[in-house]
């Protein structure tokens, strides 16, 4: 590299690439970069790295530039003006920020909504719920777009139109949507929330980057909340990322029996707030709920008295046919007339031979 | 010193009659000469021919001997033609006179003490030979007997077949254990307990021969109703039997006493098998495969997902034509495969089980499922959800209904369809649908409804609209309903991912 291509420290947009090229240095993690950004800017820092690497690939800062650029995305880094200021005071905070949207939703209220990737109906509908609950109480909802309760959660804030809007934290570039079935919600929440990520274009969601994601989305709220979680699951790592920033950690219940609930009810046990509505986290927010009336009207007609037998049934738990035919006693094309009429109304819906309920429950 | 013997030969599971020429010369050196497109274990025909004459105290001529094995362009498979070339040189030799071996033919492999052993394919062989005399070994009887019925002839060694044929014996009786005609032993659906949709499922895949999908996690009993399908099916026909007798003797599958294969055949191939083993094929003589021998029957695909999907793509042809054709450079093959599918499966690589319990990543569940979708998924009218049965089911006293009784709705089902269709209602044609199958009003409105929420599609549509015929004609219903049609819906278990499913 000849003189007059070196870098020009000072002037904020060769910051930015500089920033953004120091992120893809091999064996510096986010601790390493604060640390060496705390005491230079990205200019000098980068500089003194080619200085000292004659080998390195130099054209590092214009390539990622151009990256940027094409995928419309900005960089924060560590010291720099725009860097959230709730992650300053963090114990782990990231030291760059790659990010599509409105940064200023994180001077916002915050809560996240994390949960299981195999979530059952009824966790996914209460992931819906409270997503769009929340937006429309004027409140941001931090997840990590994954399939299953995070993609529930922002869909459900992008559906009320509300206040309140969609952060979301990923495990890679933020050009390479993932999973590719959630690419069009990712979209729109670049488009109308906020999308961040710690990691340059280009990068592929690998294993350990979904931990280091998870601390962000702790690191943001002020609440986390858990709709199902498994006992292992990779929620509890954002629970424990939250308890140790001292973030209020909140859980939906759910049946004993579903596998899927075992995280969160697991939580509930060691002391987490129940969650049974979203005037539970707004609460927690002290955020006035009382104006709130906008219920929705249940526009499904009601089942016919002889399918209530059947809808009880699923509504205690999810339940294969054998089982209805079992619980019900009327023989299988009786049973099957009750749950074809329950799904068409909508109050049932069926995948793998199991039937779940679907909606508000019909008390 | 010229004789000529007549035969047979095995090509797929057809006989094709041949003739077996022996010419014997002293003209030259002595030795002895093959020709005729015979295969290795036909070649072995030379060894085990002299040792056996020779073990039978008879004379091996010391001259040239050429055997020619006409039509000479067509390929010679195994040791069936062992018995011929010995008679032929016998005949050649003048040790048995020509007039006796007029309107026989022989068929059998040799052993070198000169016993006649039983060979594959018996029954197309003696078939391919009508209307001449069959003789074959004793072990054989019951495949020949099943096929050309009291005309065959047995012999147990060389020894003996010469004595009879130089007229110093008679014909021994066909051996009686040809006779006793006993019924298979299928396993009764009394055993099982509780699975109610499971159960309609068999009946209505008997009643309609509508392939049959189960799905369910490990342990739920899957193969235990797939076993007890052969019992709510019909004896086979004249024909099917026929064809059936034909391809497991082709086989080398043991047939039943009688020699007649009466009873619909159960084949469940593991899923390790190889295209040939569960298609047929291979290089020598088209070898009819597992889907063949279910011919009439059930072939059962356990763990349908781990098949590779050359082979389950390769099902589509017997699924939609009943046969499969077989061509390979030398030669081409039709085998008869009208089966009535049941596969089964997890819904997913961890088993499953209630909604919330699976445990298999994204990536995975949708591999598995891709492995299954596509054109074969397609072909099952009934996809039926098996879970483990509960502790009180499993230990209640008493058994669910036997066979027996869902056996006689089954046949009542079959005789009122076939009445109606002429066929059964899993083979109505879309177009046909209206006139043979009509719903009524308010089955109608459900069937519509579904479509337009999209939870059926087009092709699912037709499916149900048969299943629901075949449920009807299991109660005796002139026009389908709507509780046909809900029961057919709620027999065709969604796969794969909810709707809301994010």
């Amino acid at each position: 590299m000849s003189r007059r291509d070196q870098p020009c420290p000072g002037d904020p947009r060769v910051e930015e690439w500089c920033a953004a090229a120091l992120t893809l240095l091999d064996g510096w993690g986010s601790s390493r970069l604060c640390a060496l950004l705390d005491r230079s800017s990205p200019a000098e820092a980068w500089a003194a790295v080619v200085g000292r690497h004659p080998d390195a690939v130099t054209d590092l800062p214009e390539r990622l530039a151009e990256q940027c650029r094409s995928a419309g995305l900005g960089v924060v880094w560590r010291g720099s003006p725009s860097y959230p200021s709730v992650l300053t005071l963090d114990p782990r905070p990231p030291a760059v920020l790659f990010t599509r949207g409105d940064l200023s939703l994180l001077g916002g209220r915050r809560v996240a909504i994390v949960g299981t990737r195999n979530a059952t109906s009824a966790g996914r509908f209460a992931a819906t719920e409270l997503g769009r609950r929340l937006g429309s109480a004027g409140v941001h909802v931090v997840s990590g777009l994954a399939r299953g309760i995070d993609g529930c959660a922002h869909r459900g804030v992008l559906e009320a139109e509300s206040p309140g809007r969609p952060i979301g934290v990923v495990a890679s570039g933020l050009d390479v949507p993932y999973p590719r079935q959630n690419a069009g919600l990712w979209q729109q929440v670049g488009e109308q929330g906020l999308l961040l990520s710690e990691y340059a274009p280009g990068l592929e969601p690998l294993t350990y980057r979904f931990p280091a994601r998870n601390r962000i989305v702790a690191a943001l709220s002020e609440v986390v909340v858990v709709v199902e979680s498994r006992a292992k699951g990779g929620s509890l790592i954002t629970v424990n990322e939250a308890v140790e920033r001292g973030v209020p950690v909140m859980a939906v219940p759910g049946a004993t029996v579903n596998r899927a609930a075992d995280g969160t009810n697991l939580l509930l046990r060691d002391g987490a707030t129940p969650v049974l509505d979203a005037d539970d986290i707004l609460d927690a927010l002290s955020l006035d709920h009382s104006r709130e009336t906008t219920r929705r009207v249940d526009l499904r007609t009601r089942p016919f008295p002889i399918d209530m037998a059947v809808y009880r049934r699923i509504v205690e738990s999810p339940a294969s046919l054998d089982q209805l035919v079992a619980c019900d006693g009327r023989p299988l094309p009786e049973v099957a007339m009750s749950i074809a009429r329950l799904e068409m109304r909508g109050w049932v819906a069926g995948v793998d031979g199991w039937w779940e309920t679907t909606g508000d429950t019909l008390r | 010193m010229l004789a000529t013997i007549r035969s047979a030969t095995l090509l797929g599971v057809e006989g094709r009659a041949i003739c077996v020429e022996v010419h014997l010369s002293d003209a030259t050196l002595p030795g002895f000469q093959m020709v005729g497109l015979p295969d290795e274990v036909c070649r072995g025909a030379h060894a085990r021919a002299r040792a056996a004459v020779l073990s039978s105290r008879l004379v091996w001529p010391n001259v040239r001997i050429t055997v020619n094995l006409a039509p000479s362009d067509q390929r010679k498979v195994g040791s069936a033609l062992d018995l011929p070339i010995a008679i032929g040189i016998l005949v050649a030799t003048e040790v048995i006179p020509p007039e006796a071996v007029d309107g026989l033919a022989f068929i059998g492999e040799l052993g070198l003490d000169g016993s006649l052993r039983p060979v594959a394919g018996v029954a197309p062989l003696v078939a391919a030979l009508r209307p001449t005399t069959p003789v074959v070994p004793v072990g054989s009887a019951r495949e020949a007997h099943g096929v050309a019925g009291e005309a065959v002839k047995v012999a147990s060694s060389l020894h003996q077949l010469v004595g009879i044929l130089a007229g110093r014996e008679p014909w021994p009786p066909i051996p009686d254990e040809v006779w006793d005609l006993d019924e298979p032993v299928i396993p009764d659906l009394a055993d099982v307990r509780g699975q109610p949709a499971a159960r309609t499922g068999l009946e209505i895949a008997a009643a309609g021969g509508h392939h049959l999908l189960l799905v369910g996690p490990p342990g739920s009993g899957k193969t235990m109703l797939a076993q007890r399908m052969p019992g709510l099916l019909p004896t086979l026909d004249a024909e099917t039997s026929l064809e059936s007798t034909m391809i497991h003797s082709a086989a080398g599958v043991r047939l039943p006493s009688g020699g007649l294969v009466r009873y619909a055949p159960f084949r469940a191939p593991h899923h390790s098998s190889s295209m040939v083993s569960l298609i047929g094929g291979g290089s020598t003589f088209m070898r009819p495969g597992e889907a063949s021998i279910a011919h009439g029957g059930v072939l059962f695909l356990d763990e349908m997902g781990e098949f590779t999907p050359q082979v389950l793509d390769a099902l589509r042809q017997p699924l939609e034509e009943g046969v499969i054709r077989v061509a390979r450079a030398r030669a081409h093959a039709t085998l008869p495969a009208r089966f009535l599918l049941i596969g089964a499966t997890n819904p997913c690589p961890c088993g499953g089980g209630a909604p919330g319990s699976c445990e298999c990543d994204d990536g995975a569940r949708q591999r598995y499922l891709r492995r299954l979708s596509g054109p074969l998924l397609d072909r099952f009218d009934l996809r039926v959800g098996v879970q483990r049965p509960s502790v009180d089911e499993l230990l209640s006293p008493g058994g669910g209904e036997p066979t027996a009784s869902v056996r006689q709705r089954v046949m009542a089902a079959r005789a009122r369809s076939i009445a109606r269709n002429g066929m059964l209602n899993a083979q109505i044609p879309a177009s046909a649908l209206d006139a043979l199958a009509p719903v009524d009003t308010s089955g109608a409105a459900l069937l519509r409804a579904q479509l337009e929420a999209d939870l059926l599609t087009g092709r699912g549509y037709h499916r149900v609209r048969r299943v629901a015929r075949t449920i009807a004609d299991l109660v005796g219903a002139d026009t389908v309903g709507e509780e046909h049609v809900a029961a057919a819906l709620q027999l065709r278990v969604r796969l794969g991912v909810s709707r809301r499913a994010a």
